[in-house]
């Protein structure tokens, strides 16, 4: 990794006996867009400004092109890595000019003045942010959002092959951050490395190529999106249970948070589902705090998605394709060790008719009434009905609110139902 | 290459170019008047043979032998004085204020200036001022050096970026300074009342070419050396952080700019005494005249410092005739509704305490 352009190495901070960074390690190669990731104090910021060398760690080091940053002069550092500050505040009236003129700063002499040329590139970076008419007004008066957009303006008008941007959209609409991350990509893709710290997960994984989690000034998690952005992960680092599914949008993982109420009750329940017949029990349930397994489902079904995207843990088998009495074995010990199997409402078909097999399996099973009517379900054959009127007899067969209400009553103190 | 260069900036140098124009006249009259004005009025004709002749422009014959005694003993020293002090307190102003992106920082509201005040007072009190000239400026840069010291490492202790806070701190110096000062004063032996007035209030009166002699040759070469910091200073506007990841050697910069405030406060002490309200004053009216960039701001500052102090002493002198009210009570009586205004609208602008 000797050859990646900016590189930490047991890099520790240490302020007033807390350590804010913790031995950490980090490679960031060019063209690489790191997204750093993590609860409010787990030193994200703190780690953006070591590797800017604006802090001296109390231990490690962190070189830049190669080389060690505290030792490097500070103009010729300037150059080659840029910082874009969370501090906003101006008091004096500088214009927009004035402001992205600064950042050719590490580049001129110190009796040089700004020439055309340094003019010409701080207003096309001005009108890729889509500020061209704001380059005579006073800074200090423009809205949070528009000072944000002019410093990541004056973070490129410094023109550097690393920039360390410290939350750069928290104050954008969502044209503006994109427009600001799509920018980022495209530097990163010239060949920049940059890394930014951003709080939302979503965003993150949208446009960053890798992604790295911090948790108490350590790294929790480092890799692709995808890699990173687990329920169980997020649930251990942030203390909140997320849903983490692709966008059908833009396919980029959308990571939702799903609350759970307090005092949620252990029961732990098996959802036997199909075609989304699962989806509104399995949300509610979840939302309850049960400790929920599903299947066996076909892939790419609606159910087999939410419960994927939850982190519950379910057996799938391929998609159409009919589930075998050895996937049934397989599947056995999850309805054996529930308190409780839910048969939801779905049609049977050859496919999913295993399915009926396992719920004869449980050790309490409860069959969803989806109406006032009984079972008003489709059968493809004969051999369906069969079976389901088996499971039916010596099982509850319940509505939703129904079985909420027992469960909630199993949470309220009395025996499982 | 010959690229159009943008309109606004040629706006910008233009009008610039006009006030730099203006204040320089501006300061020529007033110098005129000031040497012209006062108790023993010398007519203008006399005054302007005078410098004719003595500029080897012409051979007339040199006016009146009492007139040039009062025009070079008396008040040439005394405008250049105000000159001097007044751009050296207003280009100490400009650094302040930029240093410590803080509209309210002056050499006096931070306590440079009464640093330097109780210098003086110790160097008179310890008997060294009688000894040599230069034992008062002297004392006046540590004192002052004493409370740069303090703000800066007041300024350096994190979490600190406040408006307020700075402003607070350099008031407590302030006033433990002022205090000591007087108290000092109050039970030396060689106490007058006029040496009390003078260290706590500073006046131009009496000042000699033997001030401007030793004081010159370091408030010019200082202001010069301050202006070279013009772009530093723009940088820390933006805050110390964002002036680092420029590339700024931030510490160190905050250290030679501190340390030549200091001396150049100090040394403008020694010849007038702690007179108020120009640091803090002038930086404000000469944005409004020309930006806040201090490429411009500096040199704008230090010519309206110099008219500023040189109008005041004169207003002094010819409010009410034959006595003289002291050029700090009239800086004070102009800055004083100035101050306050300032606070109101930053209040308003709900700037103080925000980062």
């Amino acid at each position: 990794m000797s050859g990646a352009f900016l590189q930490a190495c047991g890099l520790t901070w240490t302020v007033a006996h807390t350590t804010i960074v913790d031995s950490l390690d980090l490679a960031v190669e060019r063209g690489e867009l790191v997204g750093v990731i993590g609860p409010n104090g787990a030193g994200k910021t703190t780690l953006l400004r070591l590797l800017a060398g604006l802090l001296t760690p109390t231990a490690g080091e962190v070189l830049l092109d190669g080389r060690e940053i505290g030792g490097m002069e500070s103009r010729r550092r300037a150059r080659l890595v840029s910082f874009m500050t969370q501090d906003m505040s101006q008091v004096f009236p500088f214009t927009v000019m004035e402001i992205l003129l600064m950042g050719r700063y590490p580049h001129l002499g110190r009796f040089q003045k700004e020439g055309t040329d340094d003019r010409e590139r701080a207003r096309r970076m001005l009108s890729y942010v889509g500020l061209t008419a704001m380059v005579d007004r006073a800074f200090s008066g423009l809205s949070g959002g528009e000072r944000q957009l002019v410093l990541f303006a004056k973070a490129l008008v410094q023109d550097t092959d690393g920039l360390l941007l410290d939350e750069p959209s928290s104050s954008l609409d969502i044209l503006h951050q994109d427009r600001i991350f799509s920018m980022t990509q495209e530097l990163a893709r010239e060949g920049r490395a940059v890394v930014a710290s951003l709080h939302n997960l979503s965003v993150a994984a949208q446009y960053c190529s890798r992604l790295v989690l911090m948790e108490k000034g350590r790294i929790a998690c480092d890799g692709r999106p995808e890699q990173v952005l687990k329920p169980e992960i997020l649930d251990e680092v942030y203390g909140i249970r997320t849903m983490v599914s692709p966008s059908l949008a833009t396919g980029s993982l959308t990571v939702t948070v799903v609350p759970r109420d307090r005092g949620a009750t252990g029961t732990r329940v098996h959802l036997i589902g199909g075609a989304g017949s699962a989806v509104n029990l399995t949300r509610e349930l979840y939302r309850l705090g049960c400790s929920l397994t599903g299947g066996i489902a076909h892939e790419y079904d609606s159910d087999e998605k939410l419960w994927r995207s939850l982190g519950i843990g379910c057996m799938t088998v391929r998609a159409f394709s009919r589930i075998t009495d050895e996937q049934i074995r397989e599947a056995a010990h999850f309805v054996e060790q529930a308190d409780l199997t839910i048969l939801c409402s779905f049609p049977v078909g050859q496919g999913n008719i295993g399915n009926l097999r396992l719920a004869s399996l449980a050790r309490r099973l409860v069959v969803l009434k989806t109406g006032p009517e009984e079972v008003p379900r489709t059968f493809f054959s004969e051999e369906g009905r069969k079976l389901f009127a088996q499971a039916c007899t010596g099982s509850n067969v319940l509505d939703h609110d129904e079985i909420l209400s027992e469960l909630l009553k199993a949470r309220d103190g009395s025996a499982v139902p | 290459m010959t690229r159009r260069v943008p309109h606004h900036d040629a706006t910008v140098n233009k009008r610039h170019a006009l006030a730099f124009l203006v204040l320089s006249l501006l300061l020529a009259a007033a110098v005129l008047l000031g040497v012209g004005i006062g108790a023993v009025p010398v007519p203008p004709a006399s005054l302007i043979r005078f410098l004719v002749v003595k500029l080897g422009l012409s051979s007339l014959p040199l006016p009146d032998e009492r007139d040039i005694t009062i025009l070079l003993l008396l008040r040439f020293p005394r405008v250049v004085a105000a000159m001097l002090v007044g751009s050296s307190l207003a280009t100490c102003g400009v650094v302040m204020q930029g240093l410590f992106r803080n509209p309210m920082a002056s050499p006096e509201i931070l306590g440079l200036s009464a640093g330097g005040s109780l210098g003086a007072v110790v160097a008179i009190t310890a008997g060294f001022a009688s000894g040599s000239l230069l034992a008062i400026p002297a004392f006046t840069i540590a004192g002052a050096m004493l409370s740069a010291a303090c703000i800066y490492m007041l300024s350096s202790s994190r979490g600190t970026t406040s408006l307020l806070y700075i402003v607070i701190a350099g008031m407590a110096i302030s006033s433990l300074f002022s205090g000591l000062t007087s108290a000092l004063l109050l039970f030396s032996r060689e106490y007058q009342v006029s040496q009390f007035i003078f260290w706590t209030m500073g006046g131009l009166d009496g000042r000699s070419w033997q001030h401007i002699l030793y004081s010159a040759p370091v408030l010019v070469p200082g202001m010069i050396v301050l202006s070279f910091f013009a772009r530093e200073l723009n940088l820390f506007t933006l805050g110390e952080e964002e002036a680092l990841s420029l590339g700024m050697r931030v510490e160190t910069t905050k250290r030679v700019l501190l340390v030549i405030a200091a001396v150049v406060t100090g040394v403008a002490i020694a010849v007038s005494g702690p007179i108020g309200f120009v640091g803090l004053l002038i930086p404000h009216l000469l944005r409004f005249l020309v930006g806040p960039d201090h490429r411009a701001l500096l040199p704008a500052s230090a010519l309206g410092g110099a008219l500023f102090l040189v109008l005041c002493d004169l207003l002094g002198r010819a409010l009410l005739p034959p006595f003289e009210i002291r050029v700090g009570i009239i800086t004070a009586i102009l800055g004083s509704p100035y101050l306050l205004s300032l606070i109101v609208r930053i209040q308003r602008r709900s700037v103080v305490g925000a980062r």
